[in-house]
């Protein structure tokens, strides 16, 4: 039995970015929007997303979300789970995020959800944006923000976890730096970072877990025949709280000159092997493209099973991938992915969607921050 | 948590004030230091202090101009509390109506960060003992340190030989600062032979006590835990 796939019904966009007024009415699978750089193709995905998790995938700060010229700016989306049979339609959601100033405001159906984390995981969707081409071969930042992601659908209080470790950990570092520290003090932000630290281990620990189950097969129909892909999770910390407590008194005076502590699960990877080799050093750029390609279809894959919905997919220009060689692994990529889908391109033209009902696909135009639909 | 509007350094004259009376801009300027008044708020309530209300700011100015008389923090817990028109009392200092209070257990004390969480956890109606109010959090990031806070005022009051102290019972928000505070008194108090313990986290992570509903409040009084 394949799983419900949530719908974005109508999308309203004000003051955003570029974007003083959208309103988007997509398809049901493919949505292509097309304009040149710099019109406002990337701010229409940032929308859906900003709708769905109250986040950007650009950036972390909200205010810069903000037309120039205005003091708010808001995303609304009418979204739906959708099954495959044709029972009852069902009940329609509305999710409203605003921001102001600094400040970001969430509603669904006009009240506030009981947390951020829940209110981020109803409507699960999949950002996939050039930044991330670097996935597999990049700063392991990138992995762990993966993880972290597939983590909050997995264990809700995984993000609360988050943000208590670093503001531990911060804490510990300025302490640590000061002259003549004391050392109770210090004691009760480690044994705080130590906490937390080990509920992120242990929530990465099974993100990874679920993530590397859905790589494997994913790369091998990607990639090209005869590579072995070997993933595995590469804690920088402990599930032990008493472990980690020990470490990091341990190294309170190397770590002062650090610019943050050498223990702990911000140093976390998720490593990477070809044949047994480390990614970075052997693999070829074709290979790397397809192992990011994987990376991000295993996210859609494993997100699926943890909520139980087939994720919206967001792909940020895809014009890159649209030389012959690529755009084979791009559209095996595609064909392993279920949800409704939304892609920018310079080149509309390009993109041939072979085994997409004309009615299941939509095509817009973006320019100077204004939508049109084309077809 | 603190709200972190709240403490400020002195009013930055010149923008919204220019151009003002120097009287009207001297009260925007004290208004503006009050946690969570920004310039335009307080230029707001100045404004309609002087053109539309006499009579609210005449008796506003007399209460005010008393009121650190008549209303300090107890000498005991921090609490707000009443000064005695008993001049010798007085002298004493101010003691609050919760530590006058006969009916209360004397050898439980409820340790929170600010006197809002003491007024929201009164109204909650769970606590039977009295209070102490240490006044901020542990806060290395917004330059708060262990010797600021009234770490050796608790523990004499714990010691109190008059009326002894069986249980502290922790009730900082469970902020990070505010559970780092709390290990901090925990491992402070440890020494004393008296038994410590934490509000339970009913209490949303991140949430302010002041906003907590009551009956979550009262759950996570009752179902307090001792310190591991
Ligand atoms: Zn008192």
């Amino acid at each position: 039995m394949s799983l419900p796939r949530v719908l974005l019904e109508r999308l309203s966009v004000r003051h955003l970015r570029n974007l003083s007024h959208v309103d988007l009415e997509p398809a049901r699978r493919v949505n292509v929007i097309g304009g040149n750089n710099g019109q406002g193709k990337t701010s229409l995905l940032e929308a859906v997303y900003l709708a769905c998790t109250s986040k950007s995938f650009r950036t972390a700060r909200p205010a810069e979300l903000i037309q120039h010229g205005s003091d708010t700016g808001s995303a609304r989306a009418r979204l739906a789970d959708y099954g495959d049979d044709d029972g009852p339609a069902p009940i329609a959601r509305e999710q409203t995020v605003a921001v102001q100033g600094r400040r970001v405001q969430v509603r669904t159906d006009g009240n506030r959800p009981a947390s951020l984390a829940e209110f981020a995981t109803r409507s699960p969707v999949v950002a996939f944006h050039p930044d991330e081409l670097t996935l597999s071969t990049g700063p392991a930042q990138g992995r762990r923000t993966l993880l972290d992601r597939l983590a909050l659908f997995m264990q809700p209080t995984s993000g609360d976890h988050r943000a208590r470790y670093q503001r531990s950990l911060r804490s510990r570092h300025v302490l640590l730096r000061r002259p003549s520290p004391d050392e109770a003090e210090i004691l009760a932000f480690e044994r705080l970072a130590a906490h937390h630290g080990a509920a992120i281990t242990r929530a990465r620990a099974a993100a990874a877990t679920a993530l590397i189950a859905e790589l494997l097969p994913a790369f091998d129909r990607i990639a090209a025949p005869g590579l072995v892909l070997g993933a595995c999770y590469a804690p920088g910390g402990t599930a032990d709280p008493d472990e980690a407590i020990e470490q990091l008194a341990r190294h309170r005076a190397r770590d002062a000159h650090r610019p943050t502590a050498s223990f702990g699960p911000h140093r976390d990877d998720l490593a990477l092997t070809l044949d047994g080799h480390p990614v970075r050093a052997v693999a070829s750029q074709g290979q790397h493209r397809a192992l990011t390609l994987a990376l991000k279809a295993a996210e859609t894959a494993s997100v699926a099973s943890a909520r139980g919905v087939e994720p919206m997919l967001l792909l940020d220009d895809v014009s890159s991938e649209l030389d012959p060689d690529r755009t084979e692994a791009l559209f095996t990529f595609l064909g392993l992915t279920r949800g409704q889908l939304f892609l920018t391109t310079t080149r509309r033209d390009l993109i041939v969607t072979p085994g997409v009902d004309a009615a299941d696909r939509r095509d817009f135009e973006v320019q100077d921050g204004k939508l049109h639909a084309v077809r | 948590m603190l709200a972190a509007g709240s403490y400020r350094g002195s009013p930055r004259v010149g923008s919204s004030t220019a151009g003002l009376p120097e009287g009207l801009a001297r009260v925007v300027q004290l208004l503006a230091r009050l946690p969570g008044v920004g310039e335009k708020t307080a230029q707001r309530f100045a404004l309609h202090l002087v053109t539309g209300d006499e009579e609210t700011a005449r008796e506003l100015g007399r209460e005010l101009a008393t009121l650190p008389d008549r209303v300090r923090p107890c000498v005991r817990c921090g609490n707000v509390a009443e000064t005695s028109r008993d001049e010798a009392e007085a002298a004493e200092g101010a003691v609050c109506a919760i530590c006058r209070d006969g009916r209360r257990d004397p050898a439980l004390i409820c340790v929170v960060a600010r006197v809002q969480d003491l007024i929201a956890i009164e109204r909650s109606g769970a606590m039977r003992g009295r209070y102490f109010v240490l006044g901020r959090l542990l806060s290395p990031l917004e330059g708060v340190g262990a010797d600021e806070l009234p770490i050796d005022r608790l523990r004499s009051r714990v010691r109190d030989a008059q009326a002894p102290v069986t249980e502290v019972l922790v009730a900082t928000p469970p902020s990070v600062d505010g559970e780092a505070t709390a290990l901090l008194v925990a491992r402070e108090l440890g020494t004393l032979g008296v038994k410590v313990t934490r509000i339970a986290s009913g209490v949303p992570h991140g949430g302010d006590l002041e906003f907590a509903d009551q009956v979550t409040l009262g759950r996570a009084i009752e179902g307090r835990k001792s310190f591991g």
